[in-house]
Order: C-alpha cells, then sequence, then structure tokens
C-alpha cells in the first residue's frame, strides 16, 4: 500500500465512526422505543427535524449555539414525546382495529403532520446556522510536519461525535442504575412480569416515548451545524434509524450503538471503494441479509457470546 | 309552471353568455413542487409565475382576458405530476406550463403528447425530454448538454486542465449533466480520471472526496442540487483538498444559498448557470430588482425562466387562432420574443424538437458575490484563475 492509498482509507474511517456514531444515537431512541413499545416508530425522523428547528430558532433569534440548545430542544421533545404518547398512541393501543400494527401507521401520520406543520411554519426553505467553526479542521500535518500522509479531523464532526459519545453514556448509566431505568428494562424485557412486579407499565411507555423522542432531539441539534435543515428532512433520518434498529437487534441499545457504527464506516468504504451511489443499495442490503441470517441482529451475536444483557 | 322554468333559464342563459364571454378569465393551474426536496425551486417559480401574471393583468391580460392563476403540487414525484396534468387536461385546459425536475417533465411531457395538449418546459433540463420527436413538447430552458457551454469555452480557452474528477447525484438531471461534461471534456483532451454519482442529500461526502484528493486532478466539476453543493465545498475545505478549479454545473452552485451556506468555502467556485441579474436581456434587471423587493432576495435562474415563460405563453396565445390545445400548440410554433431570460424562439435542430437555445453563462463566486465572467461580453469582473491553495487563503 502506497502512502495515498493509506491516507484515503484512514480518512475514510475516520468519516465513518464519526457518521457512526451520530447514527448510533439515532437509533438509540428508536430502539429503546422499539423495545419497550414493540413498534417502529416511523416519526423518529420528523421528531428529529422539530430538534432541529428548535435550536435552528434559538440560533437565529439569540444566536444561541446549536449544542448549547441541546439543553432546551431535548427537555421540549421529551414533553412532546410524552403528549404524543399519552394522547395518541396510548388510546389507539387500546382499541382493535383490522390491521394489528395500526399505531405503527398512527406514527407515520404523526411524521406527516409534524413535516406538513414546519412547512407551513418555516416554508420549505433550506436552512443552515452558520457558526463559524463550520469548516474548522485539524490537519495532522500541522502537528507532525514530516508527516507523509496529510488527515483532516472536522471540528464540528468531531464535537457532534463527543457529544454523541457523552449522551450515550448517560443513558448506559440511567438504563442501568436508576430506579426508572431498571423499570424502562424491566417492561422491555416482559411487559406482563414487569406489571406483576409493581412497575407501572403505562406510565414507562410514556416515559420511553418521551425519552426517545428527547435523545433524537439532541440528535437534532448534533447534526445542524454540519447539515443542513427543510421540512422534509427526517423521512432518511427514520430510514437509517430503522436499518439501524434492525442491524442492532429490535430493542438492544448496546446492539443499536454497534449498529449505528457499522452502519456509517459501511456506508463510508462503500463510498469509497465502491462508488456512492452504491451506499443505498449496500444499505438495504445489509438490511436484507441481517434479517434473513441475523434475525435478532448485533445483539444476538453478542448474547451467544454471552457479552450483551 | 314548467313553460316558466324553461323562460327563466332561457333568459338566464342569454345573460349569462355574453358576460362571460367578455370577462372569462383564463384559468392556468401549473403543476409544480411546493413541498419535499424541490420545495425552494417550486417556491421561487411560483413567485415569479406570480409576478408575470399580475403585470400582463395589469397591463390588460391576453387579448382582453385576465390570466388566473393556480397551483398544484406535485411534490416533485413524476406520478403526482402525472396525476395532476391528467386531470388538468380532463378538466379541458388547453396548455400545461410547469413542473422542475426533469423526472416530472418526463413524464409529464409524455402525457401532453398522448393527449395532444402542448406543454412549455421552464427549467427541466434532461436532453431526452426534446428527442423525442413530440408535436406538443416545448422547451424554454437550454437542454443540460449546453448548460455547461460557457463553462467549457472557459476551460478550453482560460484555464486548460489536463485532469477532471466528475462528481454527480444520482438523478436524471445529474446523469445527463455529467455525461455532457465527460463528452466536452473529451472535444478538448481533458482526461477524466473520476467520474462517480452520489448519493443526494448524504451528510458526509468525506470518503468520496478523499479519493478525488488521492487522484489529484486539475478541475472537479460536480452536478448537484441545493444544498449539496455547499457540503462538498465545506468538505473539500475541510479535507483541504486543493485542484485549479472547482466547478458546478448549475443548480445548487448557482442560487444565493449556495454563498450563505458554504460561506468562505465558496469563494473562487466556478459555476455554469443559464441567467444572472447582472445580463443584458431587457427586463432582466428589472425582474429581479422587483423580486428582491418583494421578497427579499435575488432570484435564481428558474425565477427568470418561470417570469419569462407567462411572457412567452401570452406571445402564443396572443399568435393563437383560437385557444384549443392545438391552436396554442401553433402559436408556439410561432413563438419568436425577447424576454428577461433571453431571446426565446422554439427550433428543431440538433436534434431536438421545440427547442429554445439560449446563450448560458459561468459565474465565479468573488468577495461572497455571484460574478458574471464568461462569455467576457457579458462580463461583469475579470475571472480568478487558477484558484489560490487553502493554505494560502486566511
Amino acid at each position: 500500500m502506497t502512502a495515498a492509498k493509506i491516507e484515503v482509507l484512514l480518512q475514510t474511517l475516520i468519516s465513518g465512526l464519526l457518521l457512526g456514531g451520530l447514527y448510533s444515537l439515532i437509533g438509540l431512541g428508536m430502539t429503546i422505543i422499539m423495545g419497550v413499545m414493540k413498534i417502529i416508530n416511523l416519526a423518529h425522523g420528523e421528531l428529529m427535524m422539530v430538534g432541529m428547528y428548535v435550536a435552528y430558532v434559538l440560533f437565529s433569534w439569540a444566536h444561541v449555539d446549536p449544542y448549547l440548545s441541546i439543553l432546551v430542544a431535548a427537555p421540549l421533545l421529551f414533553v412532546l414525546g410524552v403528549a404524543l404518547q399519552k394522547y395518541l398512541i396510548n388510546p389507539v393501543l387500546k382499541v382493535d382495529a383490522i390491521l394489528p400494527e395500526n399505531q405503527v401507521i398512527l406514527t407515520v401520520g404523526i411524521g406527516m403532520v409534524l413535516a406538513n406543520l414546519a412547512t407551513i411554519v418555516f416554508k420549505s426553505d433550506y436552512r443552515t446556522t452558520p457558526v463559524e467553526y463550520a469548516t474548522k479542521a485539524w490537519y495532522l500535518s500541522d502537528y507532525w510536519r514530516t508527516s507523509p500522509i496529510e488527515l483532516s479531523l472536522s471540528f464540528p464532526w468531531t464535537v457532534s461525535f463527543l457529544f454523541a459519545v457523552a449522551i450515550t453514556a448517560g443513558l448506559w448509566f440511567f438504563l442501568a442504575r436508576t430506579d426508572t431505568g431498571k423499570s424502562i428494562r424491566a417492561t422491555a424485557q416482559d411487559k406482563d412480569a414487569a406489571l406483576l412486579m409493581g412497575v407501572n407499565v403505562e406510565r414507562m411507555r410514556v416515559v420511553t416515548f418521551g425519552l426517545g423522542s428527547a435523545l433524537v432531539g439532541a440528535a437534532g441539534c448534533l447534526f445542524l451545524p454540519i447539515y443542513y435543515l427543510y421540512p422534509d428532512v427526517g423521512g432518511q433520518f427514520t430510514l437509517t434509524g430503522f436499518v439501524i434498529t434492525i442491524l442492532g437487534g429490535l430493542g438492544s441499545t448496546f446492539g443499536a450503538i454497534i449498529g449505528g457504527l457499522i452502519l456509517g464506516v459501511f456506508e463510508s468504504l462503500t463510498a469509497t471503494y465502491i462508488g456512492m451511489g452504491w451506499a443505498p443499495v449496500g444499505r438495504f442490503v445489509i438490511f436484507v441479509a441481517v434479517l434473513i441470517f441475523v434475525p435478532g441482529g448485533v445483539a444476538s451475536l453478542l448474547r451467544r457470546r454471552r457479552l450483551g444483557k | 309552471m314548467k313553460k316558466t322554468v324553461v323562460a327563466l333559464s332561457v333568459l338566464a342563459l342569454a345573460l349569462a353568455l355574453p358576460l362571460a364571454a367578455a370577462a372569462a378569465d383564463f384559468k392556468l393551474v401549473i403543476p409544480l413542487p411546493l413541498t419535499g426536496k424541490q420545495a425552494k425551486f417550486g417556491e421561487i417559480m411560483k413567485k415569479s409565475y406570480e409576478m408575470a401574471a399580475e403585470e400582463i393583468n395589469a397591463a390588460g391580460g391576453i387579448k382582453g382576458s385576465k390570466l388566473a392563476l393556480g397551483f398544484e403540487d406535485s411534490t416533485g414525484k413524476p406520478e403526482t405530476a402525472r396525476a395532476i396534468v391528467e386531470k388538468l387536461i380532463e378538466g379541458k385546459q388547453p396548455v400545461i406550463v410547469g413542473e422542475y425536475t426533469s423526472a416530472c417533465a418526463k413524464a409529464v411531457a409524455a402525457v401532453a403528447e398522448e393527449r395532444k395538449t402542448p406543454y412549455l418546459i421552464v427549467a427541466s433540463a434532461d436532453d431526452a425530454i426534446t428527442q423525442q420527436n413530440y408535436q406538443y413538447v416545448f422547451r424554454q430552458n437550454p437542454v443540460n448538454a449546453h448548460y455547461a457551454d460557457a463553462l467549457v469555452d472557459f476551460l478550453a480557452e482560460v484555464a486548460k486542465p489536463k485532469s477532471m474528477a466528475i462528481l454527480y447525484e444520482s438523478t436524471a438531471f445529474g446523469t445527463s449533466g455529467a455525461d455532457a461534461m465527460e463528452s466536452d471534456a473529451k472535444k478538448h483532451g481533458i482526461s477524466v480520471i473520476l467520474k462517480e454519482k452520489y448519493e443526494a442529500g448524504a451528510p458526509d461526502f468525506k470518503p468520496i472526496l478523499s479519493k478525488v484528493k488521492s487522484l489529484s486532478p486539475d478541475v472537479v466539476y460536480m452536478v448537484s442540487y441545493v444544498m449539496d453543493a455547499s457540503l462538498f465545498m465545506k468538505q473539500i475545505k475541510e479535507l483541504r483538498l486543493d485542484a485549479k478549479l472547482f466547478a458546478g454545473g448549475a443548480a445548487g452552485f448557482a442560487i444565493p444559498e449556495f454563498i450563505d451556506n458554504a460561506k468562505e468555502a465558496a469563494e473562487y467556485v466556478v459555476s455554469a448557470t443559464l441567467w444572472t441579474p447582472q445580463l443584458k436581456y431587457k427586463g432582466a434587471k428589472e425582474y429581479a430588482e422587483k423580486y428582491k423587493a418583494k421578497h427579499g432576495d435575488y432570484p435564481s435562474y428558474h425565477g427568470a425562466s418561470a417570469y419569462a415563460a407567462i411572457y412567452v405563453l401570452k406571445a402564443a396565445m396572443t399568435a393563437a387562432r383560437d385557444w384549443t390545445a392545438d391552436g396554442i400548440r401553433d402559436g408556439m410554433r410561432a413563438v419568436n420574443v425577447e424576454t428577461a431570460f433571453g431571446p426565446v424562439k422554439f427550433e428543431n435542430k440538433e436534434g431536438y424538437q421545440g427547442q429554445n437555445f439560449v446563450e448560458t453563462l459561468a459565474i465565479q463566486v468573488q468577495k461572497g458575490q455571484f460574478e458574471t465572467i464568461w462569455p467576457k461580453a457579458q462580463a461583469s469582473k475579470p475571472y480568478v484563475f487558477p484558484m489560490p491553495s487553502w493554505r494560502e487563503r486566511r
């Protein structure tokens, strides 16, 4: 391998990991909702879009840095998620319908309503938050003058990645150590047993939906400095989240983290070595392959080795 | 009793008919994307259609009839666009104007031809649309193969690069733009060392860009819609990917958002475009200023083309013997007008039918502004070439 080839490979891996970290955060929110509710939340990307608009509004009105607006967007999305679950999804859960998955269809509807509301309020313009550090980066050659290869590490991408890691660690702590977290996990593992043990399942559902929304809202704030925003931005992230959730093993948080990283690195490697036009094909080939060959996703592989939870 | 009813209805008809004839508005419903990814362009065009219609109505309309515009959102999906147009033709609208993406325009053109209703294409560039021997399809904007004419001219006469990398989005517009550039490059002895499509709307282009960097081409040519363009330039800056010239094929590189979003990373980027407010066509500047006063921003070429399209329609309807589909079709064929978008007349040549041929331009971002740099006769500023490397800047 020549120096140039190594440079391309390393740069690709760096990009893939940074992207994967952000994907994980999107996947996490969807996964914990999946785990507790047993439904795929197809309004996930639209909730992320709402988070992005919150950050955008704060930036354009008060020049609040998008990273700081996590503190506003996440609680706001939590409240929105709680309200959606309590007043829309829970009532539908109780209704007998021809389709057993009518709450999934409901989430599609919620997503559409959110996207169209955003179109009415913010128009269909593309929005960005032009922060000063948007194109700032660290270069290997600045630190090591005689380096045979040049690598760059984007400042906003790195910061977003670190935030994603911190939020994930926080979630980990919450689920593993707090009472509410344990109740959520209990509900996810066996709803009826949890109910018998005195866990307020209904409340856990509401909290989980809020938590999932808050996570994806935070992901939205992290994406804003490096991406852009328009009312229909959510759809592609719903899809990404969906693929990660399947890849990670439905409902497994650890699986979602690994799934996100795998997807990020896989997409980057495809872009470099096969062609970026193939990235969407690759993504769904993974999706189908996982469903057929590893139906439990990454989580089932880990469980086999007694690593997962 | 029966008699009175008949008499009354006859009376009502007799009263209504002349009234209707005198004040009948000409209803024109325009399909265009108002939601979805291309909504931004749809909005620019909608505002411009409305401006032109207002002006025409204020000046007495077309042969005394006022234009009443309506809009239908096709969301950028060909099947939706097709359904809208089917409905309009069922509703006896004798002419179709509009749409934006090439995929939609293709679908609409096929319906229009089948139903023998003239269709005026405003901003869809895929070459194939006017190469089908259609008798009812007219296109006012240049085809993709000619989009980059001025840019290619600039490359051949000034830049004289040896190698080129082409990145294009995987759509009808991206593919035909990239193919056109590839054949132009070959004609001028530029070797295309990489030609790759990318996934539109992706957040991260750094993998594909680091591949480009390892090949160090003289020119990087990109064909993208809106936001991909600024993400490309931002990430090119991040990677310190240097080339003598970064060039874009219109669309995303030629709208104000590009500079707003990419900021200093947009500096010196050259793009093909079809129109700028600095052009010396009659009415171009007035239109741009009026648009800016009303909506706060200068319009892109999409807007100018939409604005001009209503005037082209007026010319066609004025020339038409009657306002049936065939009458307006013949009117379209007779069109020969000067518009804010440039001269418009529909010709059959180079294998195209009903195609308008306009001179295209090359623009460059200089100090955060679009400046026309090529052809020299239209230039508003001298060009900067080669581009300084990222390290030299700042």
